[in-house]
């Protein structure tokens, strides 16, 4: 006879407890304000110092580098969403959301890029982003300086600077001699 | 082809392929096939044989030792079959993007598939570190034609 009302008991049960299910895909999803989602990087703020791309552990974040540009790419199909790019950035140009519906169907969709110019050295080689030198200067004034040169001719500059203190002449002839 | 994927739009049994992963992705399919979740709401079954299946969800970067595996699994899917790749493992090689004993993703799975005269219809990728049982009810809804998709590609020029 119990065996008998066992449904019954069941349907009083799951009159009680109710619908458990969520819509989800046509109402909100169920995440808190912690949650860590997608990194957005802003163009405006970025001074393509690379801090993030040395943090980043999965290297989602990669610096391509060419003579005249430095192009910052994240690719989110790599992404981890460890945060750890936006502790580093020291201008606070990356922001993190709690975004997470990212499902694509082509791969071509989850690559940002953003694009630096790199500043110009005497010699013509290229030196590092535009904006990244304009940030050392306000950051300390002494650097001016040497902050336009290359790491080879800054490294010439002081050879030479030594030589005219300990030999008394630069150049060539100091090399040689 | 097009047609043949309109067909699918009606149920999509899958088929559950870990290539390598940490079982954290696992964990988050069966989140989403629990009542709580309900994936079953869009006819999504789990299937213990690939020659059942629609969908293959791979989870975890294709480790060496599963590969011939994987290539075997896929073969036996029928056509149209497609590859949703599951979290960041499987969809750019996550943290194991440059070892030596992963293929690296899904991309470079597709290239070795194409060697091999092996065709995919579609591929989906769900980026996530693990993907939360949501993220996977969207890409179903994605391929069922229920959402739109949301990221885009994005160039910015810094002076």
């Amino acid at each position: 006879m119990k065996r008998v009302f066992k449904p019954v008991e069941l349907i009083v049960i799951a009159g009680k407890t109710g619908r458990v299910t969520i819509k989800y895909p046509f109402e909100g999803p169920l995440i808190s304000q912690e949650f860590r989602g997608l990194i957005v990087i802003s163009p405006e703020k970025c001074i393509g110092c690379g801090a993030c791309v040395n943090a980043c552990p999965p290297n989602a974040l990669e610096m391509l580098e060419s003579p005249d540009k430095k192009i910052l790419r994240y690719y989110i199909g790599r992404c981890i969403f460890c945060w750890r790019c936006i502790d580093v950035c020291p201008v606070g140009a990356i922001k993190g959301t709690t975004e997470f519906e990212l499902a694509t169907n082509d791969f071509l969709d989850l690559y940002t890029y953003i694009t630096h110019s790199r500043a110009h050295c005497t010699c013509g080689t290229g030196g590092e982003p535009v904006r990244m030198r304009r940030y050392v200067i306000e950051k300390a004034p002494i650097v001016e300086n040497y902050a336009s040169k290359c790491p080879d001719c800054r490294k010439k500059s002081l050879i030479n600077a030594v030589s005219l203190r300990k030999v008394g002449f630069v150049g060539e002839e100091a090399r040689t001699s | 082809m097009e047609k043949k994927l309109e067909r699918l739009k009606r149920s999509i049994w899958i088929f559950h392929l870990n290539t390598g992963s940490c079982n954290a992705c696992d964990i988050e399919i069966l989140d989403a096939l629990t009542p709580f979740h309900d994936a079953e709401r869009f006819g999504v079954k789990l299937v213990a044989s690939p020659r059942h299946a629609d969908a293959i969800l791979l989870t975890g970067p294709i480790t060496l030792e599963s590969l011939p595996k994987v290539i075997n699994a896929i073969e036996a899917a029928p056509r149209p079959r497609i590859l949703i790749a599951l979290g960041s493992c499987a969809c750019g090689g996550g943290i194991w993007h440059d070892t030596y004993s992963t293929v690296g993703g899904v991309n470079s799975l597709l290239k070795i598939l194409k060697e091999r005269g092996i065709e995919v219809d579609a591929v989906y990728c769900v980026p996530g570190c693990p993907i939360r049982p949501e993220a996977l009810l969207y890409a179903i809804a994605l391929i069922k034609g229920l959402v739109q998709k949301k990221v885009k590609p994005e160039v910015a020029t810094a002076e």
